[in-house]
């Protein structure tokens, strides 16, 4: 029976779908929920801090434990429930079966547990802030003691515990990262098995790599952050003391696993969107991606190097300075490989003959921006002068000058690029235009005063500078009030999105089934992709960049074309 | 508008000179940059070009010119670690020179001052510990200050923006740091690791005077404690 013959209720077609193309919209959905509420936080507690004290609009007063559990879960909330089902299950799910020439994933089944095992997870952690305490308000790193401490000795028993803020974060993540890994063994296997005849290795469209390369990451980083977090979890419900010096633990250990995890999965969230620039940018430069072969070597090379800078981030904890050493060359060698993909990006276009479409806009926006993100991370690299920014907003605008355009330039990128595929309609160019160039100048705007507030002193996690009469000064003050100002403006321009997603889908011109003429896969199935995808199983006859070849009329040769 | 601000130890004018020094790097890496984004799309843009040239950058010709870039970064980032490792061993390595001893203990909320008693000695039975808000750790000017940085209950990070100097505070261990003042003043101590409900409410304060002023505090400080332990 093929899949067009499934007999298919509301809700085996919505709900408990195993259709990879419903699952990656389940996971992008749930993920731009939670962009809401992470954007929710971040405007209340960008409010109290241009504005201290002062009431709210639409949310009230903001005490400095709320402050606290606010920013710890913006952080917790956009990385591991807004990039990563976005980044990984959305575009894991979308891209790698339609890109391949797939039906769909190898293990449908697991792939909806994997679904429903991320929405259960968002679900625990969205139930953490209505339990005694609130939600936890520790920071995303979770340090021990305070992550172990503060919590357990108001709750002597193990239930009452055990439904607190920071152990229900816990389960939460593990939750998470379980559902990941459901995924990511789905769109390992599925690439490994399912390609198209003729789709060797090296005529594999770089998304596909970037976000199996991503996937290994993840499941080597991720076995010592479990280990870590049930440790701490121990430490929390059971009294264990493997963080409490008092009695023999230690608390580095935890940073030590934390960040073992927490600086590869920079580069998780990273290579999936690297990877759609790398379908975008040949697209509308009509150019092959400048040295293929060559990303795909970075990439891997940046994979190895990913897991021996972690300790970067405890420059200042007071490791050996030997060791700090080490991993300050560790962290200068992995911006080779990084710089290396993103030259070839801009490689590509030169020759090219460029067309400004809305997703390349995306796509050029993401680099013109990241420059910035990645430049100044060469400051934090060495470690001197880190001993001065670190934790500092220096830190804060640097970081969000990575993951921005990452989480969201690259999925608006993604968005504009293979709407007209998944959906059958085009999108409104000029709202999405004006959509692109606000969330670009208000993004600036938010972010680049920050570095100078960073700069002149002012360290993060603070509710109210006032008593640090040498930081709350001006400009500072002002640029506060800059930033916020801008980030509600940010805010409030993705309503364009919205606007633009709902009047496309309902009255969007129809979509041809190519209508960029493109050369990779997924645009010889319908618009949208039926239940199975493809009429027939397609055969692939060369690499998925060839565009403008000489001698040829056309200027692309799809894969799946057999005669030039 | 001053980027830092006022910089009062003799290492913290070493990591200003620092960020200036990578700032040439990153930002001629910068212009460069966007100059090689936005030439080709206004100069390539369709309506100026009828077709794209075939580059695949699998040989070696055109590729050339990212390994050049490569290498032109690895050499300024080897640059920078060069230059940056005689500030790091600067701040890293404790004097032999030492003037003053003391211990600073982060906890929830505040910063608590441990001086040595009449014996000079810290960690003997006359030791003199202040744990207050808004307490004041006195030292003088232009000495090698020597501190072990200890923490109470979770971790703590000992920041005096005007030395430039960050540390974390880890219960269960002991970071020994220093600095030496140039100027004379009061600074703020804060804590640039969140630990708890009141971490932007812990400050304390660093003043920095003269020797013989220093000398008559301390003094002070020796006969009161001695009035209250005989009372």
């Amino acid at each position: 029976m093929t899949h067009a013959e499934h007999p298919q209720s509301f809700i085996s077609k919505y709900i408990f779908s195993q259709d990879h193309k419903m699952i990656g919209t389940q996971y992008t959905i749930t993920g731009l929920l939670m962009a809401a509420l992470g954007g929710f936080l971040a405007y209340v507690f960008r409010y109290n801090l241009a504005w201290p004290g002062e009431h709210i609009p639409l949310f009230g007063d903001l005490a400095a434990n709320q402050y606290n559990t606010f920013i710890t879960c913006h952080g917790m909330i956009m990385v591991f429930w807004v990039a990563m089902p976005i980044l990984l299950g959305g575009f894991g799910n979308f891209l790698i079966p339609v890109m391949i020439g797939a039906d769909d994933m190898s293990f449908p089944k697991l792939n909806m547990l994997s679904y429903w095992t991320f929405l259960l997870s968002a679900i625990v952690l969205v139930a953490s802030f209505f339990v005694p305490g609130g939600a936890f308000g520790g920071a995303w790193t979770m340090y021990p003691p305070l992550s172990a401490s503060a919590y357990s000795n108001l709750h002597p028993h193990f239930f009452q515990a055990l439904f607190t803020g920071a152990p229900m974060m816990i389960l939460a993540v593990a939750l998470e990262f379980t559902a990941i890994l459901m995924g990511g063994i789905n769109y390992v296997v599925t690439t490994i098995n399912k390609r198209a005849p003729g789709l060797t290795a090296f005529r594999l469209p770089l998304t596909v790599w970037f976000i199996n390369i991503a996937t290994v990451i993840f499941m080597f980083s991720v076995g010592p952050l479990v280990a870590g977090a049930f440790m701490l979890l121990f430490d929390i419900v059971i009294g264990t003391g493997f963080y409490d010096p008092a009695r023999g633990g230690d608390p580095i250990l935890f940073q030590h696993l934390f960040w073992f995890f927490g600086h590869p999965e920079v580069y998780v969230l990273l290579l999936p969107s690297l990877g759609v620039l790398g379908e975008i940018i040949p697209v509308f430069a009509r150019k092959p991606l400048f040295g293929y072969r060559k990303i795909i070597y970075l990439a891997l090379l940046s994979a190895v190097l990913s897991v021996v800078v972690w300790a970067h981030h405890q420059f200042v904890a007071g490791i050996d300075p030997r060791m700090a050493t080490f991993f300050s060359i560790g962290t200068i060698l992995i911006s080779i490989p990084f710089a290396g993909i993103f030259l070839s990006f801009i490689a590509t276009l030169w020759g090219g003959r460029i067309k400004l479409t809305l997703p390349m806009m995306w796509a050029l926006g993401f680099i013109a921006l990241f420059l910035i993100g990645g430049m100044t991370g060469l400051f934090l690299g060495s470690n001197a002068f880190d001993i001065y920014a670190h934790d500092t907003y220096f830190v804060v605008a640097h970081f969000h000058y990575t993951l921005f355009p990452d989480i969201f330039f690259g999925f608006f990128a993604a968005f504009t690029y293979w709407f007209p595929k998944f959906t059958g309609r085009e999108l409104n160019k000029g709202l999405g235009h004006v959509h692109f160039w606000l969330t670009f100048i208000f993004f600036n705007s938010t972010f680049f005063l920050l570095f100078f507030n960073g700069l002149g002193g002012q360290h993060r996690r603070i509710n109210d500078y006032s008593l640090f009469s040498n930081i709350n000064i001006e400009p500072y003050i002002t640029f506060e009030k800059i930033a916020t100002t801008s980030a509600i403006l940010l805010i409030l321009s993705q309503s364009l999105f919205l606007i633009n997603l709902f009047i496309s889908l309902r009255a969007g011109k129809r979509a041809e089934r190519n209508p960029w003429n493109a050369n990779t896969l997924e645009w010889l199935a319908p618009s949208p992709p039926p239940h199975g995808n493809f009429e027939h199983v397609p055969a692939v006859y060369r690499g998925a960049y060839e565009y403008s070849v000489p001698g040829v009329e056309s200027d692309f040769i799809p894969q799946y074309a057999e005669q030039v | 508008m001053r980027i830092f601000p006022e910089s009062v130890s003799t290492y913290g004018h070493g990591i200003d000179q620092l960020f200036w020094l990578i700032l040439i790097f990153v930002g001629t890496a910068l212009v460069i940059s966007y100059f090689i984004l936005l030439y080709p799309i206004i100069k390539n843009h369709h309506s100026k070009v009828k077709r794209a040239k075939y580059i695949t950058g699998e040989g070696k010709g055109p590729y050339s010119w990212i390994l050049l870039a490569l290498a032109l970064l690895l050499g300024s980032d080897f640059v920078i670690l060069f230059a940056e490792h005689h500030v790091w061993e600067d701040i890293e390595n404790v004097p032999e020179q030492v003037d003053m001893r003391c211990c600073i203990t982060g906890r929830q909320w505040n910063w608590i001052f441990t001086y040595p008693g009449p014996d000079g000695k810290l960690y003997t039975a006359d030791d003199i510990t202040i744990d207050e808000t808004n307490s004041e750790l006195h030292v003088p000017v232009n000495k090698n200050i020597v501190f072990d940085l200890k923490a109470k209950e979770v971790l703590h990070s000992f920041f005096v923006v005007n030395t430039r100097l960050k540390q974390d505070c880890i219960p269960g261990r002991t970071n020994t740091r220093w600095f030496n003042f140039t100027r004379t003043g009061k600074y703020d101590i804060s804590c640039a690791e969140i630990c708890g409900i009141a971490h932007s409410q812990m400050r304390n304060f660093i003043v920095v005077e003269s020797q013989e002023d220093f000398d008559k505090y301390i003094n002070d400080l020796y006969a009161k404690h001695s009035q209250t332990a005989s009372n």
